[in-house]
């Protein structure tokens, strides 16, 4: 038996919205500490990882640990009938193949509930190694938002740098190139609008920009944004969600190939 | 030809072997290719109708050079990196086969004939896609095109499926795509069908993995050799009336083709005379293969004048079609740069499995959209046909039999 009361639904509407892009079928793990999923893009470069620990639930009751394999653009259907305020209670029975969304009116005059139909999905976990990182970037979720934005219309991919001197990010395209370079700053009158680098070594590397932009879909989740740069690894930007958890997504990194290969 | 009924025989006795993937999963992989069996492919599908194939000004056939310059890009677009393998000389013990091939081609020739001469569509269109034969000119010509795309070509000594299964087991390439079933009988770790249909199929590229096939049967690696042997395979006959079920069966309480001779009702099943299944055996085990190191697998730029030179001078190809598919490989080039995550996190092994609700699930959740209802009346009707599925146990038949489903629309193509 599975029973999750969210009394900020638009919560989960936000969490959809930021891992339906990268993602179309994906389970959801829940155990008695909390509401997981990992999942990985169809090309493999791309992964994304969701806690919601039980804490951050009005109610939660899970006996059982149980994965729901779901379609998310079905799942965003379903959480489209919600509304901003509203409640959301989810629940399933053991064995069954079938969940159900109950959406509550806060002022409890309305309540609707909706049955999804679950799928068995085939899916392999990665473990993750815990990991230093070389470079560790704080910085304002809408701020990398743009930078991603604007970049991406000019070349396809950024080269992140971190250094002394701040984060670089650079692209180069047909049409020319573009430089962004964020130094640190901690002198503003709110915390969540401080750029924060905390640096080891300098390290730099080449990312896809089509997939930090589906990232940066996870901006209204979070006002800050933690992106942790090293050399030998993917990188991985957190959105952290209030007292309850995080939306982690790693992006394996372009590979320089040896000159050999790229000669005719 | 491949080994017949081996496919069916896995989704029903291994279906844990068989996973469904997506074709963009393959991304940034290292794929061996049987050029021979493509090409072969193209020369029937492509540009053809009636007795007209596509040629060039010269009336020399182009079908396979177009086929394969089309299928190549797709591969390289989605960021693959094909191997191609192309046969050598055939085995001694294969030549039987290749004569009946060659009887069988010869009648085709005949029909045709009738067929043109009364003028029936549909006949002159099928017989004379069985006069279909890949000569040395249209493996040269693929060899020529690839090479100046830029991909490796791999000759083998003798059979391309040994030489592609011996660059998986060197871990050189990740898997062989094949739509033949040998590849799995040569024991290549990994085996990919239906990884070159056309996307517009929207057909699930079906991953085999050998070390899964031999835990699931519970056979060891020469224990599924005798099997396909004994399934039916290119190399020599098999016995009359033992298809691939009892062949289980009989290696299952066996062991080895040599017990079964010994144990088996020899009035019943006839042995073919001087059965050369142990020449067979050591075909499938020690095939002539090159394991040099030597064999280096590069993935470099396109020849951009020597392509336009072969298919636009040489083959009449468009030339504005040409550069922009040039344009294509390039950008592939650039996109194949890439990393993979499981390059840098490993998969933790069953992880997701004690998550799992029910075991009987499968049955009750729509897995893929493949799979609609309407398909699960189409399997129902399958299986109450007696005839079609023999004396198939019913255990695992509702899993099994999905993906059986699958494989009945593979190609069934044969060199």
């Amino acid at each position: 038996m599975l029973e999750l009361r969210l009394v900020q639904g638009s919560l989960l509407k936000k969490v959809l919205d930021a891992i339906k892009d990268l993602v179309n079928d994906a389970n959801f793990d829940c155990s008695a500490t909390g509401f997981s999923l990992q999942a990985m893009d169809s090309s493999h470069v791309a992964l994304v990882g969701l806690l919601l620990r039980s804490e951050g639930f009005e109610h939660y009751r899970c006996d059982r640990n149980i994965s729901m394999g779901m379609n998310l653009n079905n799942l965003a259907k379903f959480l489209k009938c919600a509304g901003n305020d509203d409640i959301i209670t989810i629940k399933a029975d053991d064995g069954s193949d079938t969940v159900t969304l109950m959406f509550e009116s806060p002022t409890q005059d309305k309540i609707a509930d909706f049955e999804m139909k679950l799928m068995d999905i085939d899916s392999e976990h990665l473990g993750i190694p815990e990991a230093e990182y070389h470079a560790i970037v704080r910085m304002p979720s809408a701020e990398f938002s743009r930078i991603c934005r604007d970049l991406s219309s000019i070349g396809d991919t950024v080269l992140i740098s971190v250094t002394k001197e701040g984060v670089k990010f650079s692209t180069r395209g047909d049409i020319g190139t573009a430089n962004v370079v964020c130094r640190q700053n901690t002198t503003v009158d709110k915390p969540e609008d401080a750029t924060i680098i905390e640096m080891n070594e300098p390290v730099s590397l080449t990312f896809a920009l089509r997939y930090l932009n589906s990232f940066t879909k996870a901006s209204p989740l979070s006002n800050t944004v933690t992106i942790s740069l090293s050399s030998e690894l993917p990188v991985v930007v957190e959105y952290k969600i209030a007292e309850m958890g995080y939306v982690r997504y790693y992006l394996a990194p372009k590979i320089e190939e040896d000159d050999e290969e790229t000669k005719p | 030809m491949g080994i017949k009924g081996l496919t069916k025989l896995l989704a029903d006795n291994a279906p844990k072997a068989m996973k469904e993937q997506k074709f963009e999963s393959y991304f940034g992989r290292k794929i061996a290719i049987d050029a021979s069996m493509s090409i072969y492919q193209f020369l029937i599908v492509i540009g053809r109708s009636g007795t007209e194939m596509l040629t060039n000004e010269a009336g020399e056939v182009t079908s396979h050079l177009l086929g394969m310059f089309s299928r190549t890009i797709r591969l390289l677009e989605a960021g693959i990196k094909p191997v191609y393998v192309f046969d050598g000389k055939p085995p001694d013990l294969k030549k039987q086969e290749l004569a009946k091939r060659y009887s069988k081609r010869a009648d085709a020739t005949e029909d045709l004939n009738d067929a043109l001469k009364t003028g029936n569509k549909e006949d002159i269109e099928k017989f004379s896609k069985r006069t279909v034969k890949v000569t040395k000119q249209h493996n040269d010509d693929c060899k020529k095109l690839l090479r100046l795309m830029g991909v490796p070509v791999v000759e083998a000594p003798s059979e391309a499926e040994a030489q592609c299964a011996a660059l998986c087991k060197a871990d050189k390439v990740y898997a062989v795509a094949s739509e033949d079933m040998d590849s799995l009988t040569f024991g290549a770790s990994r085996f990919l069908r239906h990884l070159m249909d056309p996307s517009s199929k929207k057909i699930p590229v079906m991953e085999f993995d050998v070390s899964k096939v031999l835990e699931e049967l519970n056979l060891t690696m020469d224990q599924f050799i005798d099997l396909c042997i004994l399934s039916g395979c290119d190399y020599c006959d098999s016995i009359r009336g033992i298809g691939g079920l009892t062949a289980l069966k009989l290696i299952r309480q066996h062991g080895s083709i040599e017990n079964i001779l010994e144990n088996i009702n020899k009035e019943r099943y006839q042995i073919p005379e001087n059965w050369p299944y142990q020449e067979a055996r050591r075909l499938f085990k020690e095939p002539s293969v090159s394991t040099d190191d030597e064999i280096e697998l590069k993935w470099t730029a396109p020849d951009e004048e020597g392509l336009i030179s072969l298919l636009v001078n040489e083959n009449g190809f468009n030339i504005d079609r040409i550069t922009k598919a040039i344009e294509k490989i390039k950008v592939a080039k650039n996109k194949s740069s890439q990393g993979r995550l499981e390059s840098f996190f490993k998969p933790v092994a069953g992880a997701s499995v004690p998550a799992k609700r029910k075991g009987t699930r499968c049955t009750l959740a729509i897995p893929k959209p493949v799979v609609n209802p309407k398909m699960y009346s189409l399997e129902a009707s399958f299986h109450s046909k007696p005839k079609a599925i023999g004396s198939i146990g019913l255990p695992s038949v509702d899993l099994g039999s999905r993906q059986a489903m699958v494989f009945y629309r593979s190609l069934c193509c044969g060199i």
